[in-house]
């Protein structure tokens, strides 16, 4: 590690090449923390988890038990143990207690992505409510036709804030914040809507899971879904990421095989490149009429054999785009693990060993930095893979009972996961700087008597 | 070097093998110290036998991972590394050790399970205990199996704790409390010391008394000639003896007052002085206090007065009348005064006189009544009270009015029997027997309100009347058990009968008139021939229907032959299916009828054996019974309609 700051010094590592590299070897490193104690405020299960994505600083967790609850992952509220344990306790808790709290188990919760000012909750009482995280009163709530699976909002989105909610019903709808009503029903799939996702690369594509088996692809702008991945179609390896350059032989064994020519990817990243930066007008719907081939997807409705694809048998439980917005990971009740091309809608058959994955909720998958490994909750452990191999990098033992939710902190590579259990547990990279470990009431030392 | 360290790896995955394959419920000792002295060297060997005990815990034997289990603790308590490695597996050592999972329960031998299970959760929250801080999968395996599955730990360094307190706590309050009565006692301790002193120089008095009074008796004095007479040394003995009980001071008339003042003291001395003496020495040497000077002397003086007090109980014993005159004596006087009252209240009644007591006189007067009803056993007497009083002419007035007076129930109205105080009202309005609260002396009830208020209830009684058995005489040779008002519904009016069920005449008539007799006996005469008569009639006219019913039976009888021999000749004549057919809804029809009275008999059958109970029971199932009789009269008629009309069927 002195070794790479002097490199870093003498300029020969690039600062963000350092800070990956840095990184990687603290995830790496990743195990239940001794140091940070999160006092889990609820009685049933967690089913949801997320930092804030502005300060990274504040947990929010929903519970089976009706209860929401903030914790200050930074600063601990007490410590235990002479100073080694910091226990977080909770900041808030809204519970069946508050007067305007779920009734139900609480499936979702989100901050509200531009600032912790507000945060979204979606509960099996058929109820979306927004709440103002100070006065922790409810600012706008959405009635939905059943239970409400998962909500989620656009990082990306400057020009709408709409909440996407997965619900029992067929369709999909979105809930405008500004106006308190509901903005698009979005109808296409056939049963429950377990998991939506907002692309990362565009503000108005939307991902959906269902109960189906199928993923849809929406363009909120327009009527119908454009995309509906089909398990059947598959290519072999995957594109190369944008800033990755270290996959490159991957990239001739999917040109071999591919049928999506070459050249088109590369103008698309090209075109990618230049949109990331500031045009909103661009955006990748508006380049697919493009492609001659892939014209027909627009309107995927007519062809009865597209609109019925499925991406997994049974229930697609949980969904997770890659940071750069080209790959999608689902996960399904069929317990496996794909990972998908977006451009080109096909099963890359990237092989993840996963043993058993829970099938009966939906779950919250989490991906590290750059993508390199996707945690998953496997039953009672959470599995880290290689994003690109499917090999199980880490195991992280420590739940008693089935993992429902992980998220990963891109801050401080921090993983945070909740489970049946009713505990919030946080893996972090083994610290380095043992110095106040000034040994507690008991010695954690050999002791041979003999 | 490689060959070698497998060697001892293997080593040692065979000493734990060893020491984990025996039925004992404990580790060998040896091998346990072996396994220690070879895990210690080396890490590598540590890792394998964390590994091989991890293996061993999987075993499908509870006695196998009992053992593992234990030489697992014995290592956790000593090695960090060895810590660090069982800890990553922490949630499958418990579920392999305490079976928290409903699909993985503990194997096999149920008994060696339950220890396992116990010795686990013990060893969880001992390692807990001393390793909790530096490992967050103890805590969380403690966590999970304490709040969630709710499994009872033992908890053993909480309970010693919570016991020290305990311990500590009583000890607070005791000094606390022999504190305080340190205070009381040095307050009261002047006054104590007086109070002992002037009793026992009281006592000291009393017996220079008593001593004084004895010594003006005159000693026979001891003659020589006497002394000869004793020359024995068993007589001599019997003399002397004699003597001395002479010397005893002897109660008499004279100095009675002395002795019972002596024995009240001696009684004061021994119950109260003696003791609280006693207590306050103990609590003196037992308490701790800053100023021991106080202390130590209130100390020799309590103790010079426990020895003078003990020294004038010792002289009261020798004075001799001491034991036997005090406390239990006196018990027993007063326990035969009361015998004496209720012996005597049958008879003078003297004693009662004296008080006038309401309470006292109602007390005689139970039981003079209780011995009363047992002397006189006729039960039509009891309210001869009165008549008691035939001893004690002294109290006749008394008893004359206490045979006049009434018999009330007791009741609250009792309590102010005869009172004509005015009763304050309370704050609470009228709540007479509460006597919380501010008293108003203005707001006042006055008496004939209260006496309004206190009436005596009573309770309309019905007085028992013996409902009288029927005693008509049954078929079986028994009288008829039944006892009804005045009709039995089997045997009619309840009339006396003798003890063969016959009914005594004892006609309503009879009290009127004893010579209506015989003008009564002609009118019966005739009524009995009425009734012949009648009889007789009632019986020729039965008949005459029974035969008339015969003839109309044969009649139809025959007719229905003749259906039958015509449908035959019909059936015949058609093809033989039909006639099969019709052979068979004769059949059917004669067989289901058949069939029906069969089971209805069978039913009955059994029906007649059933006890009243039962009955009772089908006669409450009312809509089955009416279900029940429906279709037999339906049967019935069916069949009288096809008896009756043979033609139209």
């Amino acid at each position: 590690m002195w070794r790479e700051i002097g490199d870093r010094e003498a300029g020969k590592i690039r600062p963000n090449a350092f800070a990956n590299r840095f990184k990687r070897n603290r995830i790496e490193s990743l195990q239940l923390s001794n140091h940070k104690d999160i006092v889990s405020a609820h009685r049933g299960s967690i089913n949801s988890l997320q930092v804030d994505l502005t300060e990274g600083r504040y947990l929010l967790s929903g519970a089976s038990d009706a209860s929401v609850a903030a914790y200050d992952v930074q600063r601990p509220t007490e410590y235990e143990g002479n100073g080694i344990i910091g226990k977080h306790k909770c900041l808030f808790v809204v519970d069946r207690t508050h007067e305007s709290g779920h009734q139900y188990a609480v499936s979702s919760a989100v901050w509200y992505p531009i600032d912790t000012g507000l945060f979204v909750t979606g509960s099996y009482d058929y109820h979306i409510n927004v709440w103002d995280t100070n006065t922790t009163q409810v600012v706008t709530n959405f009635k939905m036709p059943g239970k409400v699976y998962k909500t989620a909002m656009s990082s990306l989105a400057t020009s709408h804030m709409l909440i996407a909610a997965g619900t029992e019903d067929v369709q999909v709808r979105l809930c405008d914040i500004a106006s308190g009503a509901l903005a698009h029903t979005l109808s296409g799939h056939r049963d429950g809507v377990m998991t939506v996702e907002w692309s990362s690369s565009s503000e108005w594509v939307l991902v959906t899971g269902g109960c189906d088996g199928a993923i849809r692809f929406w363009d909120i702008r327009r009527a119908g879904c454009f995309l509906v991945l089909d398990q059947s179609q598959s290519q072999l390896g995957r594109r190369p990421p944008i800033l990755d350059r270290s996959a490159t032989n991957k990239v001739s064994s999917s040109k071999s095989s591919s049928p999506s020519p070459n050249l088109p990817v590369k103008a698309r990243a090209a075109q990618r490149k230049l949109s990331n930066g500031s045009s909103m007008k661009q955006s990748p719907i508006a380049k697919i009429p493009a492609k001659g081939p892939l014209r027909q997807r627009l309107h995927p409705g007519m062809l009865s054999a597209q609109d019925r694809a499925t991406a997994h048998y049974g229930a697609v439980t949980g969904l997770k785009v890659t940071e750069d917005g080209m790959h999608l990971l689902s996960a399904g009740s069929d317990s496996r693990l794909r990972l998908w091309d977006v451009e080109s809608g096909r099963n890359t058959l990237v092989n993840f060993e996963t043993v058993r994955l829970q099938t009966s909720k939906p779950m919250q998958l989490a991906t590290s930095q750059n993508s390199a490994l996707v945690f998953v909750p496997c039953m009672t452990t959470v599995k880290a893979f290689d994003m690109w191999s499917g090999r199980t990098d880490l195991t992280f033992r420590g739940h008693y009972e089935c993992v429902n939710c992980c998220y990963f902190s891109f801050q401080d590579q921090e993983l945070y996961t909740g489970g049946n259990d009713r505990q919030i547990l946080v893996w972090s990279p083994s610290r380095l700087v043992y110095d106040e470990m000034d040994e507690g009431p008991h010695q954690d030392q050999d002791n041979w008597s003999d | 070097m490689e060959d070698e360290r497998a060697g001892r790896g293997a080593k040692v995955r065979v000493l734990i093998e060893n020491a984990t394959n025996s039925t004992e419920p404990d580790l060998d000792p040896r091998l346990l110290k072996a396994i220690k002295s070879v895990v210690r060297c080396s890490d590598s060997d540590l890792r394998i036998a964390a590994h091989t005990l991890m293996d061993l815990m999987k075993r499908d034997h509870s006695q196998v991972r009992y053992l593992s289990l234990l030489i697992i603790d014995q290592l956790f308590m000593r090695s960090k590394l060895f810590r660090n490695l069982l800890v990553e597996n922490m949630d499958n050592l418990l579920s392999l050790s305490v079976g928290f999972r409903r699909n993985q329960p503990l194997p096999a031998p149920p008994a060696v399970a339950n220890r396992l299970r116990s010795k686990a959760i013990e060893f969880l929250e001992k390692w807990n205990d001393s390793f909790g801080f530096h490992y967050r999968q103890l805590r969380l395996g403690v966590d999970y199996l304490k709040n969630t599955l709710r499994f009872q730990f033992p908890e053993l360094q909480a309970n010693a704790a919570r016991l020290q307190q305990e311990r500590r706590e009583r000890e607070r309050k005791s000094k606390e409390i022999l504190l305080n009565k340190y205070e009381t006692f040095k307050e009261n301790f002047p006054s104590m010391k007086d109070e002992i002193h002037s009793t026992i120089n009281e006592i000291e008095e009393c017996l220079e008394i008593v001593r004084i009074r004895e010594e003006q008796v005159p000693l026979v004095p001891l003659d020589e000639e006497d002394f000869e007479e004793f020359r024995s040394s068993e007589m001599w003995q019997i003399r002397l003896s004699t003597l001395e009980e002479a010397e005893k001071v002897h109660e008499n008339n004279d100095n009675k007052v002395v002795f019972d003042a002596l024995r009240e003291l001696y009684k004061l001395v021994m119950t109260k002085h003696l003791v609280s003496v006693q207590e306050w020495i103990s609590v003196l040497v037992r308490v701790e206090v800053t100023d021991n000077k106080f202390r130590d002397s209130a100390l020799k003086e309590l103790i010079d007065t426990k020895n003078c007090l003990q020294s004038v109980k010792k002289k009261c014993e020798e004075a001799g009348f001491a034991l036997r005159n005090t406390g239990n004596n006196d018990e027993e006087d007063f326990w035969e005064e009361g015998k004496i009252t209720s012996i005597e209240s049958g008879g003078s009644g003297a004693r009662h006189e004296r008080n006038e007591d309401r309470a006292a006189v109602s007390i005689s007067n139970e039981v003079k009544k209780k011995d009363l009803a047992s002397s006189c056993k006729e039960p039509g007497d009891k309210k001869m009270l009165g008549c008691e009083g035939g001893g004690s002419q002294s109290n006749s007035l008394k008893s004359k009015l206490l045979a006049e007076a009434p018999f009330v129930k007791w009741g609250p109205h009792l309590d102010n029997w005869g009172s004509k105080r005015d009763v304050l009202a309370n704050q609470r309005g009228l709540d007479l027997e509460g006597h919380w609260g501010r008293v108003d002396y203005d707001a006042v009830i006055p008496a004939e309100k209260i006496s309004e208020l206190s009436v005596q209830a009573t309770v309309y009684k019905e007085d028992t009347v013996e409902i009288q058995p029927c005693r008509a005489p049954l078929s079986k040779g028994r009288l008829c058990e039944r006892r009804d008002l005045r009709v039995c519904p089997f045997h009619g009016p309840i009339i006396p009968r003798d003890n063969e069920g016959k009914p005594i005449d004892q006609d309503p008539s009879k009290d009127e008139t004893n010579s209506a007799v015989g003008k009564d006996l002609a009118e019966r005469l005739a009524r009995q021939a009425v009734k012949n008569v009648r009889e007789r009639e009632k019986e020729v006219t039965r008949k005459r229907q029974i035969d008339k019913q015969e003839l109309q039976h044969a009649k139809r009888a025959k007719v229905r032959e003749h259906n039958e021999s015509v449908l035959k000749d019909a059936a015949l004549a058609s093809t033989s299916r039909s006639a099969a057919i019709g052979e068979d809804i004769e059949t059917t029809n004669r067989k289901n009828p058949m069939a029906r009275n069969k089971k209805q008999s069978l039913s009955s059958m059994l029906r007649k054996k059933v006890t009243t109970k039962d009955r009772l029971a089908q006669r409450l199932l009312n809509a089955r019974a009416s279900e029940g009789t429906v279709f037999q009269l339906t049967l019935g008629e069916d069949v009288r309609y096809r008896e009756a009309f043979p033609n139209q069927w």
